[in-house]
């Protein structure tokens, strides 16, 4: 919808200024007719003059539109369609100035009619050759826009509105009024020639290229110049098309600019490889200084870090040393050069005392370039840059060159920019790695977390006669407690608690274990003693040397009520008796399990019987709640628990534990500062059987 | 915080620990028993009378030497543990393996 109006203005513009222009001949053609037949015909010299101007507006607007659209064009594609149109206008102009040579002094040499045509030809294709190249310079001149030359370019514009509607005040005379405005438009024309910042960035070739259009674009104008002043001297032409202020101030634009472009780009040509060399290492730069991409590796960094530096110093030879530590893939790489001269020259930089003193500093970050000069019968200076990644110099880049002392101060100031934004790149895609590797672990232990979470029962077993409950909580991700409840048969329950020396993973690995043999023995209907010295048969072949695991276990017979307890190295359990209102930790021999690794374990556990009545409490704990630490250093301990237990007793095994670990959590000013897993399970006996 | 002393005193080795044991040091305390039995220790006293707190990974150290203590006929005593730490070791049944003397002299005595 927007864009079919704008696909017509092109056209459209054309179209009129081939039809203005055919109505200025006609116009100007019965003018002739009627002076040779000297019949007045009524035709003014302005109408020709509005035409003309109708003419000039028309192909403006056809080329800004034309140009326009092609703004991506380069620069030698803009110079070239303008040497293209000036190549076809004077084309048109020689071949009809040679076909008057060929008439000699035939008559039709003489035809008015016939002259009158070939003018108009040329001065229509004089005018879009030049109207063309304006808005080519135009294009040029703005190619760095700044609010300044904007407002000179309008200001050259509003003059040559101008300059086109002079003739009707001036009718085409030379005098003083055009030679001022002629000067005034050759000024402007002059300063915004200024504007040539296109030039340095065309390459050495393109400056070559661009220069030889600039040349047949100056012959063009030249040219055509001469022939319009060959017009304007011939009588024959009654009203002059060509003798135009615009004209005129249009051919001095055009041919000031194009020298100026012409003189600027033939001054620079010398010059031209210093600002490629300096735009190749600005996008060297970039590419260094781009994040690894994901694919990509440190050695592609270190081959263009590589290529980078030997094109800053016009290096002959050159290679990358990597530490052997950090030597992960690949050879060493080598440019121009062979490994046997490597090795040459490995050899005579080593003799140099600046250069190992320069390997074995202390502090690689401080580390500068070394150039140093070679006895080698080819290189003769070289310089080592080193390649400090994280404040550790992972190796060196040598450069060689064929030339004593090749290595300026320049050279060597951008090489180190290079290495070091290389080295930052490589730091930062290391970094990330890592980072991606912790993500990745962070992942893992969730996942152990939520494995270990399913290791502890949702659902504990109990008949009706006791109220269960249990609680646990690992101090990193994963801890090392363990509880568990079996059913042995309608009226025998077997409870256990557990804790694994040490913390984190690998209590975790314990843990499970744990659950393993206790889901293992506890089926082959075994007394709790016989229990613990078959799990610490089993554990001793499982447990790491200094790791250990302290359990709990009881097996309480509700049909006789009767309980029967074991004790493997763990936190006395707190039995709490509702008839004396009193409770005591129930400590009695009994070693942790893999501490002993013998039959001689048999020697060091017990087991003991107990009665129990409705409305006892048992207290299954873990150290981390006993030695839970306040900010002043002291422990929880077991005076607290037992204190506790003893004023809530009468509540729900569930509010007991609530009471007793908010009261841990404030005892220790808290719910993170306690750093072990501290587990518990609290059973309460009923009336009821 | 767990800092280590050694002394020799009639050609038994004393290890005074001083302040906690706990799982991010229990390897300082390993490698310090470790170092006097390649140096051919064979009569070693752990004083605990500045030591406030021995973590489970603690304990660990101490029982995984039992085994080869007994092998290579090394004596291990421990002597002057405060109450807690006394407790701890009972608790977890490690006094019925390693003999517990009230103070450094009852240990050297024995």
């Amino acid at each position: 919808m927007v864009k079919l109006p704008s696909i017509h203005i092109g056209k459209l513009s054309l179209l009129l200024s081939i039809l203005v222009w055919l109505g200025l001949l006609f116009v100007d053609l019965v003018r002739l007719f009627g002076m040779i037949n000297e019949i007045n015909s009524g035709i003014s010299d302005e109408i020709t003059w509005i035409l003309e101007i109708l003419f000039f507006f028309t192909l403006y607007g056809f080329y800004s539109y034309s140009i326009g659209k092609n703004i991506q064009s380069d620069f030698l594609n803009l110079l070239w369609r303008g040497a293209s149109t000036g190549i076809f206008a004077s084309g048109v102009a020689l071949l009809i100035e040679l076909f008057y040579l060929s008439l000699g002094d035939n008559k039709l040499a003489t035809e008015p009619f016939l002259k009158n045509f070939f003018y108009h030809v040329n001065f229509a294709l004089t005018t879009v050759f030049l109207i063309s190249s304006a808005l080519l310079w135009k294009h040029l001149i703005l190619y760095q826009k700044s609010k300044q030359v904007v407002k000179q370019w309008q200001a050259f514009e509003f003059a040559m509105l101008v300059a086109m509607f002079f003739v009707f005040f001036n009718k085409n005379n030379f005098d003083y009024s055009f030679l001022f405005g002629m000067v005034i438009l050759l000024v402007i024309s002059a300063v915004l020639s200024g504007n040539l910042k296109w030039i340095p960035y065309l390459t050495f070739k393109e400056k070559w290229k661009s220069l030889l259009f600039l040349f047949i674009i100056l012959i063009c104008i030249g040219y055509l110049f001469r022939r319009f002043m060959a017009y304007s001297e011939a009588e024959t032409y009654q009203v002059n098309l060509t003798d135009n202020l615009f004209l005129m101030a249009l051919f001095g634009f055009i041919f000031i600019y194009a020298i100026f472009s012409f003189l600027v780009t033939l001054f620079n040509l010398p010059t031209s490889s210093v600002f490629e060399q300096k735009l190749t290492e600005a996008i060297n730069f970039q590419r260094l200084s781009q994040s690894i991409q994901p694919g990509e590796n440190e050695e592609q960094v270190l081959d263009i870090l590589l290529d980078s530096c030997m094109s800053a110093s016009y290096s002959d030879a050159a290679w990358i040393e990597i530490n052997p530590e950090e030597q992960k893939t690949g050879a060493n790489q080598l440019r121009f050069l062979d490994e046997p001269t490597k090795n040459e020259l490995s050899e005579l930089i080593k003799t140099h005392k600046s250069a190992t003193e320069w390997a074995s500093t202390d502090h690689p970050e401080m580390l500068q370039a070394l150039a140093i000069r070679l006895a080698h019968p080819r290189y003769e200076s070289t310089l080592l840059v080193p390649l400090v990644i994280n404040k550790t110099a992972i190796g060196r880049i040598v450069l060689c060159k064929e030339v004593r002392d090749g290595f300026n101060k320049e050279m060597v100031n951008i090489i180190s920019t290079f290495v070091r934004q290389a080295c930052i790149a490589v730091e930062n895609h290391r970094l990330l790695n890592q980072a991606i590797l912790n993500e990745r672990y962070q992942e893992e232990l969730k996942i152990a977390q939520r494995v270990q979470k399913a290791l502890l029962p949702t659902k504990l077993d109990h008949p009706k006669s006791f109220e269960i409950c249990a609680f646990s909580n690992a101090a990193d991700e994963v801890g090392g407690d363990y509880y568990d409840t079996f059913k042995l048969d309608e009226n025998r329950y077997v409870l256990i608690i557990g804790d694994v020396s040490g913390k984190g993973t690998s209590a975790a690995f314990h843990m499970s274990q744990m659950k393993g043999v206790f889901h293992s023995l506890i089926q082959l209907n075994l007394s709790p003693s016989q229990f613990m010295i078959k799990a610490n048969s089993a554990l001793s072949k499982c447990l790491g040397k200094n790791h250990f695991i302290t359990a709990s276990i009881f097996i309480i017979d509700t049909a006789e009520k009767k309980i029967c307890h074991s004790r493997a190295g763990h936190i006395p359990t707190l039995l709490f008796k509702a008839k004396e209102a009193t409770s005591e930790f129930m400590l009695f021999d009994g070693l942790g399990l893999g501490i002993l690794r013998n039959k001689q374990y048999e020697n060091h556990v017990q087991e003991k019987t107990f009665t129990y009545e409705s409305g006892d409490i048992l207290v299954l704990i873990t150290d981390g709640i006993v030695e839970a630490k306040n900010q002043k250093g002291q422990q929880f301990g077991f005076e607290r628990i037992r204190s506790l237990v003893e004023i809530h007793h009468a509540k729900s095994p569930n509010e007991i534990q609530t009471q007793l670990i908010d009261s841990l959590h404030v005892f220790v000013g808290g719910v993170r500062m306690i750093d072990d897993d501290y587990s518990m399970m609290v059973v309460k006996f009923n009336n009821d059987n | 915080m767990l800092r280590l002393e050694k002394s020799t005193e009639n050609k038994i080795e004393i290890l005074s620990l001083f302040g906690e044991v706990d799982a991010s040091n229990s390897v300082i305390l390993d490698e310090a028993i470790q170092e006097l039995v390649d140096g051919g220790a064979k009569s070693i006293i752990v004083d605990g009378e500045k030591l406030d707190y021995i973590s489970s990974a603690g304990l660990g150290v101490f029982m995984s030497y039992l085994e080869d203590f007994n092998d290579k006929g090394i004596s291990m005593k421990i002597c002057g543990l405060t109450p807690k730490v006394h407790e701890v070791f009972k608790i977890l049944g490690l006094d019925q393996l390693i003999p517990i003397y009230e103070d450094r002299a009852a240990a050297s005595a024995s």
